[in-house]
């Protein structure tokens, strides 16, 4: 979806300015971070459709920081990329959440395409909570305030 | 190098082969043939001692005979002295009569006769003329007077042949008279000689003054003087030996010598030493001879069984290698695997750099379209050639990742056979264009293995696939790929044969090591069999390749029924 948030988090950082630069170009506004705990900070900040989380870094690795991420309970959905030796620990993060995983070096068509397929799955998470709160507002008008919490 | 290695082991295992002989030669034949030999020399000297005692009795014996012999004719004649007169004894065939009674028997006497004081012959019966003899001035005649009863030594006498006579003297009326008898010559020596033993024995009777008085058979003739007569007097039975003959004639003789006692003659029994002891020397052959054949039997029995000890050894020592070969196989694998997933890592992301860089290049392409037509097409074409590289280097760090990774396996139950199967109709159309065919031989009473289907999948599609390959420029050929129950019966065996190239023995040994490969740079990493190896292993399996240049080579898997515990529950 054109206009897309993404955080990109990645400790190699000519690949992350790079993978920014490459959705820039294809309309997503990306915000690119070289570590999780930079991460956390910018989502406890701003809200973002996709986050797209290396799996090994130094300090707070993609797992780690994807616990952190689901702490927060917000409405974003993770993709991790990985290298192969770490398929395992790829698994074990969409076990915790994530939406999928990539494994380095990808082209930018296939994170295009997982990150629209994170970003549906985002939209139609979001969308259906509205529901679910709008139906309680129609039922409890006292609630309307709920819908900005 | 191998071939150094080869002779060492060689040299090592015969050095091996001949210490355990010497050893059990040492242990065995020594104490064997020092007891044997020390009871043969202790038989020996025990029978010789035997051998002595016994003819020191015969001998012994024998004199006692003789003596007796004399004695009995010396009493016969006192005893016909004593009982009869010398009217009666002179009267017409009184002494014929008494003559041929002594001799009814045996022929003891040559003849009889009656000498009166005088030395004139009164009466005599016999063989010869004797009857107008005087015998007054013979030596026998004047010893009978003087001592009464006399033996004499063999002599001449008017008769001239060698021979002995016994006398006695009777005092009858104031008259003396004497009663001679001649001992038939032979006959005494026949007795004499009775005692002889053996093909080379001699028996014969010495005088005092050492005059030979029966025949000594090759030595001398009666009546003649020994050699190297002592003359010395002992009691019993002497013994002692006697060089005779020089050089290669030269006999070794026993001899054992006795004194009678009346007369003093001496009684000389002699045999070889050879002879005596043939027996005795025939036995010591006969154990000798056994007891080295029985050496000899210990002996080949010995190399046989060192020989089948030191082949079992060999074997032994070749599986232990082989293991260990594995082991090291298994550890360098296993630090390799370490090694790569950090490295396949570490390239992955300048890859990735690459790739978003090549990315950039074209979305900057796309914005500003090279307008220079040259330049344009270098740089499509360089963009691809960086494709393509990062793919192989992609491809790369995969299969690297594939052999260090550590993934479950998933365990299932496969039908080996219908897994063989369905792996030769994949690979079918492939080897068919290459001219291979294939042919499977698979034992149907196989049951089912519990093991990671697409792992073995893996490893059997990259034997095969090497085995494709091994038959490039042939263009023809079989792979022949067969299943079986394992000899311990605790698995199944597939086989993988092909009709290829084959692998040299140097590269025999580098086959599982990570990225050694015969093919040309860029169509193998070198990393399949090595997978195939750790794949293997993991599944609790057991890989073993054997080649022959020119012939082909074949690949033999081995998978338990069951994988190893903590694969199962991991699994």
């Amino acid at each position: 979806m054109i206009g897309s948030k993404i955080l990109l988090v990645d400790d190699e950082e000519i690949f992350c300015d790079n993978m920014a630069k490459l959705l820039q170009n294809r309309q997503y506004k990306v915000t690119a971070v070289y570590n999780g705990e930079s991460a956390i900070r910018e989502l406890e900040k701003d809200n973002f459709d996709v986050v797209v989380l290396d799996l090994k870094m130094p300090g707070m690795n993609g797992i780690n920081t994807l616990k952190e991420i689901k702490k927060l309970g917000l409405f974003t959905e993770t993709l991790l990329l990985t290298g192969h030796g770490s398929v395992d620990a790829a698994i074990e993060a969409i076990r915790l959440g994530a939406y999928d995983f990539l494994t380095k070096p990808c082209e930018i068509d296939e994170l295009v395409e997982k990150i629209e397929g994170a970003w549906r799955k985002k939209d139609g998470a979001w969308k259906k909570d509205l529901e679910e709160k709008l139906k309680k507002v129609v039922e409890s008008p006292s609630d309307v305030f709920k819908l900005f919490d | 190098m191998n071939q150094i290695l080869e002779s060492s082991k060689k040299t090592q295992y015969s050095r091996l082969f001949r210490r355990f002989i010497l050893l059990t030669m040492i242990c065995s034949l020594a104490p064997l043939l020092l007891a044997g030999w020390a009871i043969n020399i202790h038989y020996s000297r025990f029978a010789k001692e035997r051998m002595e005692k016994m003819l020191r009795t015969r001998v012994e014996y024998h004199r006692k005979i003789i003596e007796f012999f004399l004695k009995e004719n010396r009493t016969r004649l006192d005893f016909i002295t004593q009982t009869h007169s010398i009217d009666f004894l002179t009267k017409k065939d009184r002494l014929s009569h008494i003559f041929k009674t002594i001799n009814r028997d045996s022929w003891i006497l040559t003849d009889i006769g009656i000498i009166d004081e005088n030395g004139d012959h009164i009466a005599y019966v016999g063989p010869y003329d004797l009857m107008d003899k005087n015998y007054f001035n013979t030596f026998w005649f004047k010893e009978v007077m003087e001592k009464g009863s006399y033996t004499s030594d063999m002599f001449m006498g008017f008769r001239k042949e060698p021979h002995f006579v016994m006398a006695v003297i009777k005092n009858e009326n104031g008259h003396r008279w004497i009663l001679r008898a001649t001992i038939n010559t032979e006959w005494f020596r026949s007795l004499v000689e009775d005692v002889r033993i053996g093909k080379t024995g001699e028996v014969y009777i010495l005088n005092k003054k050492g005059i030979y008085q029966t025949s000594p058979g090759s030595d001398g003739e009666i009546m003649t003087l020994a050699s190297g007569f002592e003359g010395e007097i002992h009691d019993g039975v002497k013994f002692r030996f006697l060089e005779t003959g020089v050089g290669d004639s030269q006999t070794r003789k026993i001899v054992c010598e006795t004194w009678l006692r009346d007369p003093k003659w001496l009684l000389v029994v002699r045999i070889n030493e050879t002879e005596l002891f043939e027996e005795v020397r025939h036995a010591n052959r006969a154990a000798l001879i056994s007891l080295h054949l029985s050496a000899l039997i210990i002996f080949i029995v010995t190399v046989f069984i060192t020989r089948h000890m030191v082949s079992v050894i060999k074997k032994r020592d070749g599986e232990v290698e082989r293991m260990n070969r594995q082991l090291m196989q298994t550890g360098k694998l296993a630090s390799i695997g370490e090694l790569s997933a950090g490295v396949a890592h570490e390239i992955n992301n300048p890859l990735a750099i690459i790739t978003t860089e090549r990315q950039l290049l074209q979305d900057a392409e796309k914005r500003t379209p090279i307008t220079d037509e040259i330049f344009g097409k270098q740089f499509a074409e360089s963009l691809n050639q960086i494709d393509t590289q990062v793919l192989r280097c992609k491809h790369i760090t995969r299969n690297l990742m594939k052999f260090a990774r550590r993934t479950k396996s998933v365990i299932e139950t496969v039908d080996v056979n219908v897994f063989i199967r369905e792996v030769i109709e994949l690979m079918e159309r492939e080897a068919k264009s290459d001219g291979i065919s294939f042919k499977s031989i698979l034992d149907d009473k196989l049951k089912p293995i519990l093991s990671d289907p697409s792992q073995l999948q893996q490893v059997v599609l990259n034997i095969i696939n090497n085995a494709i390959a091994a038959h490039e420029d042939k263009g023809y050929g079989m792979i022949t790929i067969a299943t079986c129950l394992s000899k311990d019966k605790t698995g199944i065996v597939i086989t993988v044969e092909d009709t290829g190239c084959g692998i040299t023995d140097e590269d025999i040994e580098k086959i599982f090591d990570p990225f050694f490969t015969t093919k040309s740079p860029g169509k193998g990493t070198g990393l399949g069999l090595s997978i195939c190896y750790s794949i293997v292993k993991q599944l609790g399996g057991n890989i073993d390749v054997e080649s022959d240049v020119e012939k082909g080579t074949l690949f033999t898997l081995i998978f338990p029924f069951k994988p190893p515990e903590a694969l199962l529950n991991h699994g």
